[in-house]
C-alpha cells in the first residue's frame, strides 16, 4: 500500500507531549507495515529547534507551518492549515493524539474534507490490504471495530496511554521542511482571551500510600460516608471519579483522573467505579489496584489486581470494621 | 435567545450489555435507558440562559419511539417545544448522517446556540456537535465549562476545559455551537407542574423524508466511518476475584491486602 502517513504532533512550553510521542511511535510502526512514508507534522510560533528535535528523535521529516497566528490554538486556523497540508501531501492516514485538542479540531477538519474520523483508538489490526481500528464504546465494557471507508485521508486518533513511542536513533541530519500557508481574515475572528491553570487545590493526592476512592456506585453523598469512614480506618486519602466531584458530594480536588489528579499509591481501592478512561489514566500506575463493583464487565477491573464483584454497601461495612480492628 | 439542546438516549450508566448476535449492536431487551449524562448539563445551562436574558429553549432528539421518554423529560425540566427525528432508516448513521439530519431538521429556525453535551455515554465519538457547527458554517467551542452571552447576543465567552487542569477563556460570534462538559452546573428535577405542563408542549416529529435525505445518505451507507462488529475486551490485567459473600471476600481481601500484597 504506497503512499504516506501523516502525524500531528501537539506541544506545549516546548516540548512534544507524550501522547504525540505514542502516535508518532504507532506512526512508523505502521508505516513500516504498509511501506509506506512517514511525516511529522507541527503547527506553532517558533518550532524550528522542536521539529530538528522530533526529526532527529524519529528519523523522519518534519513538516512545519510557522504562522505568529498559531502561537496559540485555535480550530479554524488548524482546520484551515491542515485541510491545505490534506491535500498537498495526499496522506493515507492522519494520526494524532487524541486530546483535548483533537476532540476540538478533528471532526471540523475531517467533515471540511468530506471524510471520516475514528476517535479515540486503542488498537489496530492490519491484514493485507485491510487497516481496521478498534475504539471503546459503553464506557469501556465494549470494543467497537472500525474500518476505513470511502477514499483517504482516514483521519484516526489514538487514545493515550495505548500505544507505545519508540525512538530510533537516528544518524541522519534532521529533515525539516517549512510549508507556508497564509491565514485569512475569516479564520482569524475567534478570539483566545486567555489560558490559565486552575488554582491547586489543598488536596494533593499523589503522594498518598492508600487511597480509597468512591464513584457513582455510592449512589449519593450521604452513602459516600462510607468511602470516608472507610479512608478513615486506614489512615487513607480519598479520591473520587468525576461525577462525584461533578454531583458536589466532594470537592473537586479529590478527582482523580485527566481532569484531576494521577496517582500511584501502593494501595488504591476503587469502589463503585466502572472506570471509564478518563478515570484509569489517572490511578492505572497504582502498584496494587482493589476494584469493587457489582458489575463483572466494569473495566475498572481489567486494570485491578484484586475485584470483588459485589454491592458495595455491603462489603464497605466489614471492610471498615475490619480495618478498625488492624488498626488496634 | 433562541436555544437549541440535542439530547441523545442512552443505556442507564451501570447496565450489563450483551451483544446481539450479528455482533454490530447491543442486545436492548433488558435495558433502561435515560438521556446522556453531558446532554443533562447542556440542557440545564440553557435553561439558565433562557432565565437570564430570556428567549426559548428547544429540545431534539434522533432516536426510536422510545427517545421520546427523553424529550419530554427535556420538556418537563423546562424546554419550551421540541423536535423528534425518527425513521427505522436512521439505524446504524454515524455522528455525520446524524449531525445531517439536526442540520435540515432546524434549518429556518433561527436559533442563537446549539448546546450538545460533550461525549455521549454509549457512542462516545465526542462530535455530533462540531460536525454540526461546520455543517452550519458557524463557529464552536467544545468541552465548555462557562457560557456568558455578550453584546446583546451577538457574541459568547465561554470558558473551555483543556489537559492538566488547564483552562481557556475565548470569545466567539454567535450563532455557535457549544459541547457542554458535565459538571457546568448542578441540573434541576422536574418539577409535578413542569411533567404536568410538558403535556401541553408541541413535539414536531420529523421522518428521513420529510427532512429531504435519501436511503444512500442515511444508516451504514451514508456514515463516514465502517462500524464493523463489538466484542468484549480482553482483560489486561490478571485479576484475582474473590469469591464468597461480601463478609467472606472482604475478609479474604484483607487478608491478601497484609499477607500478599503486603500493602497495609
Amino acid at each position: 500500500m504506497p503512499g504516506k502517513t501523516l502525524v500531528l504532533a501537539e506541544h506545549r512550553a516546548g516540548k512534544i507531549k507524550s501522547i504525540s510521542w505514542e502516535a508518532i511511535g504507532f506512526g512508523q510502526k505502521l508505516a513500516e507495515r504498509l511501506n509506506q512514508e512517514l511525516k511529522v507534522v507541527l503547527i506553532g510560533k517558533a518550532i524550528g529547534d522542536l521539529a530538528e528535535e522530533v526529526s532527529r528523535r524519529c528519523g523522519q521529516e518534519v513538516l512545519t507551518l510557522v504562522n505568529d497566528h498559531c502561537e496559540t490554538y485555535t480550530p479554524e486556523a488548524y482546520c484551515h492549515i491542515l485541510s491545505q497540508v490534506a491535500q498537498q501531501e495526499t496522506p493515507f492516514l492522519f494520526l494524532m493524539g487524541h486530546t483535548y485538542q483533537a476532540i476540538d479540531f478533528a471532526p471540523k477538519l475531517a467533515t471540511r474534507l468530506g471524510r471520516g474520523f475514528i476517535p479515540n483508538c486503542v488498537g489496530c489490526q492490519i491484514d493485507a490490504d485491510r487497516v481496521v481500528f478498534v475504539r471503546q464504546v459503553f464506557n469501556g465494557k465494549i470494543n467497537l471495530q472500525v474500518g476505513l471507508k470511502g477514499e483517504p485521508p482516514y483521519f484516526v486518533s489514538l487514545q493515550q496511554g495505548a500505544f507505545n513511542a519508540y525512538e530510533v536513533q537516528s544518524r541522519q541530519s534532521p529533515r525539516v521542511v517549512n510549508l507556508t500557508i497564509p491565514l485569512p481574515d475569516e479564520v482569524l475572528k475567534r478570539k483566545v482571551l486567555e489560558i490559565f491553570q486552575a488554582a491547586q487545590g489543598k488536596v494533593d493526592l499523589s503522594q498518598a500510600e492508600i487511597i480509597i476512592a468512591g464513584g457513582r456506585g455510592l449512589g449519593s453523598k450521604e452513602k459516600f460516608q462510607l468511602i470516608l469512614d472507610l479512608a478513615e480506618a486506614l489512615g487513607a486519602a480519598v479520591g473520587a471519579s468525576r461525577p462525584v466531584t461533578d454531583g458536589g458530594w466532594l470537592p473537586k480536588e479529590h478527582q482523580i483522573g485527566s481532569s484531576g489528579q494521577t496517582v500511584t499509591p501502593k494501595l488504591y481501592i476503587a469502589c463503585g467505579i466502572s472506570g471509564a478512561i478518563q478515570h484509569l489514566v489517572g490511578m492505572m500506575n497504582s502498584s496494587c489496584i482493589v476494584a469493587i463493583n457489582k458489575d463483572p464487565n466494569a473495566p475498572i477491573f481489567s486494570v485491578a489486581d484484586y475485584g470483588i464483584v459485589g454491592d458495595v454497601f455491603k462489603v464497605l461495612p466489614v471492610l471498615i470494621e475490619l480495618a478498625k480492628e488492624i488498626r488496634k | 435567545m433562541k436555544i437549541l439542546v440535542c439530547l441523545k438516549q442512552v443505556p442507564e450508566k451501570d447496565s450489563r450489555y450483551k451483544i446481539d448476535d450479528l455482533a454490530t449492536w447491543i442486545r436492548e431487551d433488558d435495558l433502561v435507558f435515560e438521556t446522556n449524562e453531558s446532554d443533562v448539563y447542556a440542557l440545564e445551562e440553557a435553561l439558565r440562559l433562557k432565565e437570564k436574558l430570556g428567549g426559548e429553549v428547544g429540545v431534539l432528539s434522533l432516536g426510536e419511539e422510545r427517545a421520546l421518554k427523553t424529550i419530554k423529560s427535556g420538556l418537563a425540566m423546562g424546554a419550551d417545544r421540541a423536535f423528534h427525528l425518527s425513521d427505522p432508516a436512521f439505524q446504524g448513521s454515524d455522528a455525520f448522517v446524524v449531525a445531517t439530519a439536526i442540520a435540515r431538521a432546524i434549518s429556518g429556525q433561527n436559533f442563537d446556540i446549539i448546546f450538545t453535551g460533550v461525549q455521549s455515554e454509549d457512542m462516545a465519538f465526542a462530535q455530533t456537535g462540531t460536525i454540526l457547527a461546520q455543517l452550519l458554517g458557524w463557529p464552536h467551542a467544545t468541552i465548555v465549562m462557562e457560557v456568558n452571552v455578550s453584546e446583546g447576543g451577538k457574541k459568547a465567552r465561554v470558558k473551555r476545559e483543556l489537559e492538566s487542569n488547564l483552562f481557556e477563556v475565548v470569545e466567539i460570534s454567535l450563532p455557535a455551537v457549544l459541547t457542554i462538559q458535565s459538571g457546568i452546573n448542578q441540573p434541576r428535577y422536574a418539577t409535578l407542574k413542569g411533567i404536568m405542563q410538558a403535556k401541553k408542549k408541541e413535539i414536531r416529529r420529523f421522518s428521513a423524508q420529510d427532512l429531504g435525505l435519501e436511503s444512500s445518505q442515511l444508516g451504514k451507507t451514508g456514515s463516514m466511518v465502517d462500524h464493523q462488529k463489538m466484542f468484549f475486551p480482553e482483560k489486561k490485567k490478571k485479576t484475582v476475584i474473590l469469591e464468597g459473600t461480601p463478609e467472606e471476600a472482604a475478609r479474604t481481601l484483607m487478608e491478601r491486602l497484609r499477607k500478599e500484597a503486603k500493602v497495609l
